[in-house]
């Protein structure tokens, strides 16, 4: 669900009235808001740091190989008690989430008296994609945590994208520092730097003779003694 | 033995449990090899005469009761979103459909990563929105048998009115049953459980006949959505098509530059497929061509990559292993038995040979169109597009793409896992350009009775 502005002054007026409205309501912004806009534009960004505003398929955004999913629902009687335990006895550490390595974070917060539930996550890829997936490799772990939510069909139900994407809300704004890194990217890169410096420690030990296995390594130290600040 | 003689061999009719004399053959029946057929695509303009030809078609469409006898010929019938309203069905019923397919393929690009040059304002025009109602399909063993079902069909035709052939196009390939590339293809099809014919010893278990048939249970353990009534929902599958334009000549330009000599395109090439030209799998056979292993339907699919871990005879990223993974241990939690298809593909153009170049590509005289079968064929492809072939983060190769199929806005790279280190080329071109497509629903034969005479 899109939602676009919830002020009830828009439904009056014309699309230009709204245009003028807004320049008046952002104008003593402006001095700040264009420096943003400036630096944004003239800072020279690396490719592999690009982000863009996408929607990630049916709701929510999409930046880079990144998305967001923020939801509000209600939950069942009880719901935000049983949640709570389940969070506990995991540490919050769900193994099954864990498996699933598109997720880069899942947030839930209860609100309105343990009423209510907001669920907010990161995740790779595109919303709808695993779903199906996760209907038969996780279905308990997937209903463990969403029957408590009010009107849950079931992760198995033909319904159930329906009934997440009724939920949605699209972010306004939102940020991402690595867009193009995914999940299973980062275990990789985590991996990679212990496999390297195991290799490095073994050229050392033992330095190539030949000039271009030489040249190759050189290239390569070179391209690793650069640390980069992290510049988003 | 061919691959129908075997299924045959196989049949144990007390096996059964599908609704067989409800369900189009073409679901379950084989491709025959060699092969002719053709396709052809109707447009309703008037509902009462469109239904009428779908009611009469209906009694040329054989069910796949006796799906493993032999035959020479068999039409199949499949209806688009736009077919079904065209043809007067039921908002309710409409309605009833997965969002995917009430849209269109078209309609779903993004999802389908159909964008550049595979966009669909580019596509043939027999596949702009709207226009492909009806997508009738004859398969046959050879060409006379092939001219008496076209002749049946277009007799039907013509004694219709308010339907316009929007065109037709003829496919056809000999005994090897080759791709545009030169390679076997259609190798590897599913097991259906209840379909009366066991998976091969060795092989893969059956999947759920509900991943094919509607109504049936799923690998959930229920029915996937059935569209309503059950009249028209149950028995019916969905079909995925999708016209490709075969860039044969670049694709062996860029073998050329990459192997060395005669000997190691070959090698090459089979790295980027998975298999041999002969269809004999690389993991069995990781060192040349076996002909014989590749004809042979006991032996050409049955393997797994239990002893392939690492992908040094079957690369990850090799077109087959991607788009069935079997047990490779993949980073992203899936279940590789519900992606699965039945492949209906067909090849259309002169035979491959070595010395098409990317000058003789300029005619587009060459192609596919791959056609699969699948309960979920809708969800099943925008998965396929998004995370086998656009991608490489399931397999661990962050965005590198499926060399075959993948679309290359920007020339991609293909890693091939060896000792003592990988080897890795560029310069991946889009060798199968997109020319369109369209979601279908393949009613069982009550339901093309119930739309036939509008019983609603």
């Amino acid at each position: 669900m899109t939602q676009d502005s919830t002020d009830p002054r828009l439904a009056e007026e014309t699309a230009l009235q709204a245009i003028r409205r807004r320049i008046e309501e952002v104008a003593h912004d402006a001095p700040q808001l264009a420096k943003i806009a400036l630096e944004a534009m003239v800072r020279k960004h690396n490719p592999d740091l690009k982000g863009s505003a996408q929607s990630a398929g049916r709701a929510g955004r999409q930046s880079g190989n990144v998305s967001e999913l923020t939801a509000i629902a209600r939950l069942t009687p009880g719901g935000a008690e049983r949640l709570r335990r389940i969070f506990d006895l995991t540490n919050g550490n769900m193994d099954g989430a864990q498996r699933v390595s598109t997720l880069h974070d899942m947030r839930f917060v209860f609100f309105d008296n343990d009423t209510r539930i907001l669920f907010a996550t990161t995740y790779d890829g595109d919303w709808d994609t695993y779903i199906n997936d996760f209907a038969t490799k996780i279905p308990e772990l997937m209903d463990l945590l969403f029957a408590n939510v009010e009107g849950w069909p079931g992760i198995a139900s033909p319904d159930v994208k329906d009934f997440i994407a009724r939920l949605q809300i699209d972010a306004a704004g939102w940020f991402v520092s690595n867009p193009q890194v995914t999940v299973v990217d980062v275990r990789r890169y985590q991996r990679m730097d212990k496999a390297l410096a195991a290799f490095l420690d073994e050229v050392a030990a033992h330095p190539p003779q030949d000039e271009a296995t030489r040249r190759a390594l050189d290239a390569l130290s070179r391209a690793l003694s650069q640390p980069e600040g992290v510049d988003y | 033995m061919s691959i129908l003689a075997d299924l045959k061999a196989r049949f144990r009719r007390e096996h059964v449990t599908l609704q067989l004399d409800d369900i189009q053959a073409l679901i379950l029946r084989a491709r025959p090899e060699p092969y002719v057929g053709i396709h052809a695509m109707l447009h309703v303009n008037d509902a009462a005469g469109g239904r009428d030809l779908v009611r009469r078609m209906a009694d040329h469409v054989p069910s796949a009761g006796g799906w493993t006898d032999d035959r020479d010929a068999w039409m199949d019938v499949a209806i688009s979103h736009a077919g079904l309203q065209a043809l007067g069905v039921p908002e309710a019923s409409l309605a009833s459909f997965p969002l995917p397919f009430r849209q269109g393929m078209a309609a779903r690009a993004a999802q389908l990563r159909d964008v550049g040059e595979n966009a669909p304002e580019h596509w043939d025009d027999a596949f702009r929105p709207g226009t492909c109602h009806i997508a009738l399909t004859i398969y046959a063993r050879d060409e006379a048998a092939r001219d008496a079902a076209v002749a049946t069909a277009m007799g039907e035709l013509e004694r219709s009115h308010g339907v316009t052939l929007v065109g037709t196009h003829a496919f056809g390939a000999d005994a090897d049953a080759k791709n545009p590339f030169g390679f076997r293809d259609s190798i590897s099809q599913p097991a259906i459980a209840g379909g009366g014919v066991a998976p091969m010893p060795g092989q893969e278990r059956a999947i759920a006949a509900g991943e094919f048939i509607l109504g049936e249970n799923s690998e959930t353990g229920a029915p996937l959505a059935l569209p309503d009534p059950p009249e028209l929902g149950r028995n019916g599958s969905f079909v995925v098509l999708r016209k490709y334009e075969s860039r044969v000549g670049a694709f062996n330009d860029f073998v050329k530059r990459h192997a060395g000599s005669e000997g190691d395109e070959e090698r090459f090439a089979a790295k980027l497929f998975g298999r041999w030209r002969s269809g004999a799998p690389l993991v069995l056979n990781p060192d040349r061509d076996d002909p014989a292993l590749g004809a042979d339907p006991a032996r050409n699919n049955g393997f797994d990559f239990s002893k392939d871990p690492r992908g040094l005879a079957c690369p990850h990223g090799a077109h087959m292993r991607r788009l069935n993974p079997r047990d490779s241990a993949l980073t992203i939690l899936t279940d590789v038995n519900i992606h699965r298809i039945i492949r209906r593909s067909s090849t259309f153009g002169p035979k491959w040979s070595r010395d098409v170049t990317a000058a003789d590509d300029a005619k587009g005289e060459r192609g596919i169109f791959f056609i699969f079968i699948s309960a979920r064929a809708y969800d099943t492809i925008e998965f396929f597009q998004q995370e086998w072939i656009n991608r490489g983060n399931f397999i661990d190769l962050a965005d590198e793409r499926d060399p075959v199929v993948g679309l290359h806005e920007t020339p991609g790279t293909f890693t091939m896992p060896a000792t003592p280190v990988r080897r890795r080329v560029d310069g991946v071109t889009t060798f199968n350009r997109l020319r369109g497509g369209e979601y279908l629903f393949m009613p069982s034969l009550t339901a093309l009775r119930w739309i036939g005479e509008g019983r609603w």
